[in-house]
């Protein structure tokens, strides 16, 4: 049979032996699981805090709808590209930590005490939902739903249990960590030395696969990558004026709108209509940037059309208002979308009528569109029918 | 254990408690929490009855073979790219609009794979040679 130590036995089950099994070979020990959970643990972090920043961002809460600033213009792209490449990088690493720590499932006897008890549920409690929030996530940038829930909410609830459940763990574990965060900490000299070599070829393995997922789907929102991105969801270049689209004007339904049909109605202190010659007789006004999905694809564009700002002005909106912006869709979520006082008043907020120098396309909202900078795509707002000033 | 390792494993133990409660407090406003604790159970019970047996028995058989290092390292991003594969490759019905999933998935999984293959051959020949080569030279 092996011997314990062997090089390479990393990946065997030695000696085999049912309820409990048994693992006698090397690596499944705290000082892998350390330094797994090392680069795991900021992934996760990373993740949860710029899940929040886009939870908050699609749903202020009252006292911070006027707080959210519009700068920089690459904040939303950044954070969400970050929340999807962080979510994806911990796929191999939560494997690698699963695989590091399975042997410790099979503790026997499974309950020594109430406090035995209460750790190893807590333990449960994140490994669930770690594999479903990783899980969960990678299908949704997919748009596969195969679950009878509602994918936000849920993934926003368990995002605060498996945060909450990994600093437990960090607290409770925190002795055994200290033990062994170096190659010289007093728990790591404790273990065989011969499995150095092998734990290093296999943290190099971990990396590289890490590295390996994140080159193969980074460009889809880090654009100078996007030839690599052979595994993302979505292609920079592949869409409508050279964009990516989520919602269609077909599954928007908002029909055939014929120019001189169309009207933009202003509500506040003086409302007023205008028809699409009167927005184009307006002054225009340039803009590059970014749609950043909430899914985590974006790309930066050249916009020209009209301020806000200046819309506002001639409405004789107040200079703190906040404004409503309305779809002509009949179909499907994001009809109406609000802009804080920052983004109402900042003048790279546009109603915009074109997109890289060509009148919009039905699927990115002809006849005009709301573009704001640091701003998730589904608040960009398309088919603007009309704009009401609040308070 | 020193004081401040105390005091820490305090605060973060009362933290993490408290976002936990958060958690809980939010699945109970999500319309059907049962059907999300049957995913987060299915999640472990897929991971822990099905695809971690799956991967040691993996390495098992890697090892009884003799194949460590290089093409354990080289199935391990293979597998992490094909996890990652795995919701393009196999999404059913309808995509919402050409934009989504507009690649050749199949294809380009081949071919991060082929490149997986290729730099562990490259990488395999090169440790090889300079193993050879040591053993010509003997310390000098």
């Amino acid at each position: 049979m092996f011997r314990r130590g062997l090089p390479g036995g990393g990946m065997d089950v030695m000696r085999s032996r049912l309820l409990p099994p048994g693992f006698s070979g090397g690596l499944h020990d705290a000082r892998t699981a350390t330094v797994i959970g090392r680069w795991l643990g900021p992934a996760f972090a990373v993740c949860f805090v710029t899940g929040l920043i886009s939870h908050v961002m699609q749903h202020p809460p009252g006292w911070l709808a006027d707080g959210i600033p519009s700068r920089p213009v690459w904040g939303y792209r950044l954070t969400q590209g970050l929340h999807v490449a962080s979510g994806i990088a911990a796929i191999p690493l939560l494997t690698a930590k699963l695989w590091a720590v399975y042997p410790r499932l099979f503790t026997w006897p499974p309950v020594r005490s109430v406090r035995h008890g209460l750790e190893r549920l807590s333990v449960a409690l994140l490994v669930a939902g770690a594999v479903f929030e990783v899980a969960t996530g990678l299908l949704n940038i997919a748009q596969w739903y195969p679950w009878p829930f509602s994918f936000v909410p849920v993934h926003y609830a368990v995002a605060w249990l498996v945060t909450g459940a990994l600093i437990l763990h960090i607290a409770v574990k925190a002795p055994q960590i200290r033990d062994h965060w170096s190659r010289r900490s007093p728990g790591t000299l404790t273990l065989p030395a011969a499995d150095g070599t092998d734990r290093r070829s296999l943290l190099t393995a971990v990396a590289a696969a890490t590295g390996a997922v994140t080159l193969t789907t980074v460009g889809q929102s880090f654009t100078p990558l996007k030839d690599l991105a052979l595994l993302a969801p979505r292609s920079p270049d592949h869409g409508p004026q050279g964009l990516p689209v989520n919602r269609t004007a077909a599954a928007a339904a908002v029909g055939t709108i014929r120019p001189e049909r169309y009207r933009l109605t202003v509500t506040g202190p003086r409302s007023f209509t205008l028809t699409l010659d009167d927005l184009r007789t307006l002054p225009q006004h340039e803009a590059r940037l970014p749609i950043a999905c909430v899914e985590g694809w974006s790309k930066t564009a050249h916009w020209t059309g009209v301020r806000v700002a200046d819309l506002l002005e001639r409405a004789n909106a107040p200079a703190h208002a906040r404004v409503r912006v309305v779809s002509l869709q009949t179909r499907g979520g994001y009809r109406v979308s609000e802009l804080g006082r920052e983004h109402a008043r900042d003048p790279l907020t546009l109603l915009a009528l074109t997109l890289n120098g060509e009148e919009l396309s039905p699927d990115h909202g002809y006849p005009v569109r709301l573009i704001a900078p640091n701003r998730p795509g589904a608040l960009q707002t398309k088919w603007v029918g009309r704009l009401e000033v609040l308070s | 254990m020193s004081a401040g390792v105390t005091v820490f494993r305090m605060v973060a133990g009362a933290a993490g408690l408290a976002l936990l409660g958060q958690g809980v407090s939010l699945l109970r406003d999500v319309p059907g929490p049962g059907d999300v604790l049957v995913w987060l159970a299915g999640a472990v019970a897929l991971h822990d009855a099905l695809i971690a047996p799956l991967v040691l028995l993996i390495g098992r058989l890697l090892v009884r073979g003799g194949l460590r290092g290089p093409v354990r390292g080289a199935l391990l991003v293979a597998g992490a790219l094909t996890l990652v594969a795995l919701p393009p490759l196999l999404r059913p019905g309808p995509r919402a609009n050409p934009s989504v999933l507009p690649l050749d998935y199949p294809r380009n999984w081949l071919i991060t794979l082929a490149a997986v293959a290729a730099v562990t051959v490259v990488y395999a020949a090169a440790r090889a040679v300079r193993r050879a080569r040591r053993r010509r030279m003997p310390a000098s």
